[in-house]
């Protein structure tokens, strides 16, 4: 068993406290993701996972033992850098067993494991080259095969595809899947990319200066994200926001009027609002459509993708707002637009950004 | 690049160009031509008052013969490779690990001790002079090779340590911290991973270090007395006593002193520049 | 198991302590402790043998009445001052060699070539150069002004002779220091400059040398160093003299303390702690810019 359990942890750099109490399960097998924006904390809450910074406070643990005092090579993960950091002097075969060696583990058995772990990335041909004279994926898969052969129950990865180009980091996306399902391992995977957490993940953890905002599945944040911040950064294009003001209408439902005066009728849900709160409501450019509906907007730019067509358009009260719609769909820049809502797909947030209510559409 | 190439320049600037870089070399190296040519000179053309003219033959086959039959110069320069070469790998084996120590660990005194030993690299060698000798004394190495060597190889530390620290801080510290999460040893880390990338250091370092210690007279001269253990540095300065006006000789002496030195940066030139300009791109 | 654990942990507490030992001692034992021993050696009356008696500053009260003193510390800010021109003029020498000609690496090395070779040698061959009647120098000076000038037997001139000779290696090391910094200065930069029409003289002001301040501190760090160590190029082409005019500090304790007839410990001690006191001055500077960039890296 090798879940990874978090409790309260936090840590400072001198004064500055950078990860700010953190709770979290990551159950055993688990393919979990931390995201978040750049400097938020996410290479540090996995640094100090391994063993690599020390917990300010708080307490770690993994398969259920307790690792303040376990260094990083007694905690049974392995980690995979950004920059790989391949030894640069060393063979590939040199480099994914010197670990092992210089752990004293027998000749034959770090053969054994060398080859499956060679087989396993189709290294095998590749072990006698020094590691620049291997492309950036063969690299990449080197810096993985390391982590195999030392069979560590957590594996770490630290953006491990961002020096790799798009092609390249579709391909080891599949990868690093598969290795997942063969392995088993409880995997821990940062990345600043959305897609790379939606496609991967089992659970994301989406980190927000030093502190988790939400956690949960990739469909579960999507549909119902906890908060603003949450709602913005899970889902491409992103959400779109308006600034509006909810009242309680008929039958539990609310009722919502955006800046320009447009009406939207919600199903309440059992959430309750004061007469003229004010509000945010969020809705994704997927669930509005271009023409035939009640909020009317200024086309500022189209872009036609072919498959579809995205519209950027401005609201009366000034504020932006993205439609996604059918790839035949036409309109000028300057010309008028009424953008349909779809109002079970709306999401609303209190004036603090904490969502009332979700617009799931799996319910 | 600045200045603009001189490709892009008219013709008749890059040709005078050209011809001005061969006068200035010769004005610039003036001094060491003129010794060059005098060490080849025979004695009668300075008797007879030929400094400057061609050398009425060409007598730098006796000249250095003479130089090394008619004084110790061969033992000196004996003794200036005993000093350095021990000085050399201790200085240089010694500035690795303290190099590590302070490039890879944090703990509160780090940049005191680093400071102490960019500081103490950087004062005067007359503010230790008394007491090294006496130490050197009271160890019983006074006037032996040892002596000299314990003294450059620990004064030396503080400049290797500089180098060394500030090259291994330049290494992708991820490359410790993945030894480190696959739990090999610390002494490892430096014996398998960090040594063998310091092989540019260590090779800049030696003969930086080669040179500077070669070249030392003031040390030369106050720790050692005898013939068989003066460096050549010394040595030379008691052959221009010895040989007052005899300048074929005492230019000849020059020339060979100079000589290990100079064949050690042509050999090691890379290296050698590698090691002068440390920092002075960056940081 | 909880043993082990901290036992480990600990490993790595311990390690920079040891691998930092042996280099650390030794340079404790031969140039920090002996900084403090000259200091405290500077207090006493003692000639090398026998019994010491402190005298407090009377070795430094003694200094104040020293003409040669005086006339050590005024050569020795000759020397600072002078050496400094090494630095603009290695710069100018690195601009004119920074060219991709047919050979031009092989100029670059004989031009470095001066500071390979030992002050001692240097020493030899300036004392040569300026020799009266032979010298090449008073030969080419009697030709231009009519009379030969013997430099290094002239008060007037002979510190400034000798340094002149301590010039030309440390230009030397200013030229290869400034043509690295001139190797790696980043190209777009000039280009974007020749683009904004800056050219010459005000390219080489406002883009060049701000890139070149790491070369040029370092050049600095090593002038005024190299300045106030001066010792062998005085010891060797003039041995303090003619009456003891191109005396520096360095020579001025080698000779009280050092030299077959110095016995006078303290009082070289105290000339030391003088020249390392002003030396101390630079090193702070030094330190505070090199602390400075420890900070911000
Ligand atoms: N050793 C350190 N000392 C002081 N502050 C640090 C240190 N390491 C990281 N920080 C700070 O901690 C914060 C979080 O850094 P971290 O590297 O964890 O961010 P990240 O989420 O991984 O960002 P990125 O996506 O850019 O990699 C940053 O503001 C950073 O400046
Ligand atoms: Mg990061």
């Amino acid at each position: 068993m090798a879940d990874v359990t978090l409790r309260a942890i936090t840590k400072s750099f001198g004064d500055v406290r950078i990860i700010k109490g953190i709770d979290l399960e990551i159950a055993d097998g688990e393919f979990c993701v931390f995201v978040g924006p750049s400097g938020c904390g996410k290479s540090t809450l996995l640094r100090m996972i391994a063993g690599l910074e020390d917990i300010t406070s708080g307490s770690l643990s993994i398969g259920g033992r307790e690792m303040a005092d376990v260094e990083p090579a007694g905690r049974g993960v392995a980690m995979v850098f950004q920059s790989y950091a391949l030894y640069p002097h060393m063979t590939v075969r040199d480099n994914i067993s010197f670990g092992l060696r210089m752990t004293g583990h027998k000749p034959a058995d770090i053969e054994a494991r060398l080859r499956r772990a060679a087989d396993m990335l189709q290294l095998t041909h590749l072990l006698d080259r020094k590691p620049s004279q291997l492309s950036g994926g063969q690299r990449q898969r080197v810096a993985i095969g390391r982590a195999i052969v030392r069979e560590p129950q957590v594996f770490l990865f630290d953006e491990p595809l961002s020096n790799l180009d798009a092609a390249l980091r579709v391909q080891m996306r599949t990868e690093i899947g598969k290795l997942h399902a063969d392995l088993r391992a409880t995997m821990i995977y940062v990345t600043h990319d959305q897609v790379e957490a939606m496609t991967m993940a089992g659970k994301i953890v989406v980190l927000n200066a030093g502190a988790v905002e939400q956690a949960g599945s990739p469909l579960e944040l999507y549909h119902r994200p906890r908060n603003l911040f949450v709602a913005g950064f899970i889902g491409s294009p992103r959400m779109n926001f308006v600034a509006g003001t909810a009242a309680p209408a008929a039958h539990g439902r609310i009722e919502v009027v955006l800046g320009d005066g447009a009406r939207v009728l919600l199903d309440g849900r059992g959430a309750t609002v004061t007469a003229a709160q004010p509000v945010t409501l969020g809705i994704r450019p997927e669930h509005l459509t271009a023409g035939g509906g009640g909020l009317r907007a200024t086309v500022r730019l189209a872009e036609y993708l072919g498959s579809e067509t995205m519209f950027y358009a401005q609201l009366a009260d000034g504020s932006g707002i993205a439609v996604k719609a059918d790839g035949l769909a036409k309109a000028a820049a300057g010309s008028t637009l009424d953008i349909g809502i779809n109002p079970a797909a709306c999401h609303l947030f209190d004036k603090d950004g904490v969502a009332v209510i979700h617009g799931d559409l799996t319910r | 690049m600045f200045p603009r190439p001189i490709q892009k320049s008219p013709p008749w600037l890059q040709l005078s160009y050209k011809a001005l870089l061969p006068v200035a070399l010769v004005i610039w190296l003036l001094p060491l031509i003129g010794i060059a040519v005098t060490s080849v000179r025979p004695s009668s053309d300075l008797a007879a008052g030929n400094y400057f003219g061609w050398p009425s033959r060409f007598a730098g086959v006796e000249n250095y013969a003479s130089v090394f039959q008619n004084s110790n110069i061969g033992w000196y320069i004996l003794n200036s490779f005993k000093v350095t070469i021990p000085t050399v790998i201790g200085a240089v084996g010694l500035s690795c690990l303290t190099g590590f120590a302070l490039a890879v660990y944090k703990f509160r005194l780090n940049l005191a001790v680093f400071f102490m030993f960019v500081a103490g690299n950087f004062v005067p060698f007359q503010i230790l002079a008394i007491p090294v000798r006496e130490l050197t004394l009271r160890l019983g190495l006074y006037d032996t090779i040892t002596g000299l060597v314990l003294f450059h190889a620990a004064f030396q530390t503080g400049f290797c340590t500089l180098f060394m620290r500030n090259f291994i801080k330049a290494l992708p510290f991820a490359l410790i911290e993945s030894a480190r999460v696959e739990g090999v040893s610390e002494w490892k880390i430096f014996r398998h991973i960090v040594l063998p990338l310091m092989r540019p250091a260590i090779a800049a370092l030696s003969v930086l270090i080669f040179t500077f210690v070669w070249n030392d007279y003031f040390w030369a001269t106050i720790m050692a007395q005898s013939a068989d253990v003066r460096p050549v540095t010394a040595g030379m300065n008691e052959l221009k006593g010895q040989w007052k006006v005899a300048w074929e000789l005492i230019t000849a002496a020059s020339i060979v002193a100079a000589l290990p030195p100079v064949a050690m940066f042509f050999l090691m030139q890379k290296h050698f520049i590698a090691g002068l300009t440390l920092g002075a791109t960056k940081g | 198991m909880a043993t082990h654990r901290s036992s480990r942990w600990s490993q790595r507490r311990l390690a920079p302590w040891l691998f930092l030992a042996p280099g650390a001692l030794l340079f404790l034992l031969y140039v920090i402790i002996p900084i403090g021993q000259s200091v405290w050696i500077s207090f006493y009356d003692w000639d090398g043998l026998g019994a010491a008696t402190w005298i407090g500053l009377r070795n430094y009260a003694d200094l104040l009445d020293d003409d040669s003193f005086y006339t050590s510390l005024r050569n020795n800010v000759w020397w600072l001052v002078l050496y400094l021109l090494a630095i603009p003029a290695g710069l100018a020498i690195a601009l004119f060699l920074n060219q991709t000609v047919t050979g031009i690496r092989l100029y670059k090395s004989l031009f470095f070539f001066p500071f390979v070779i030992s002050q001692v040698v240097v020493g030899l061959i300036f004392s040569w150069f300026y020799a009266p009647d032979f010298g090449l120098l008073p030969r080419i000076l009697g030709f231009l002004t009519g009379t030969e000038t013997a430099i290094l037997a002239d008060e007037r001139y002979a510190t400034f002779g000798i340094i002149a000779a301590g010039l030309w290696p440390q230009i030397a090391y200013c030229m290869i220091l400034y043509l690295t910094g001139l190797n790696n200065i980043n190209p777009e930069q000039v280009e974007a400059a020749r683009m904004d029409n800056a050219r010459g003289f005000a390219m080489l002001w406002h883009i060049v040398l701000p890139q070149l301040r790491p070369a040029t501190f370092i050049a600095l760090v090593v002038t005024v160093i190299g300045a106030l160590r001066s010792f062998d190029l005085v010891s060797i082409m003039t041995a303090g003299g003619p009456y003891g005019s191109t005396r520096v500090l360095s020579y001025f304790m080698y000779e009280q303390s050092l030299s077959e007839y110095g016995t006078a410990m303290g009082y070289g001690a105290a000339i030391a702690v003088v020249l390392f006191a002003i030396m101390l001055v630079f090193i702070s500077l030094f330190i505070t810019r090199m602390l400075m960039q420890e900070r911000n890296a």
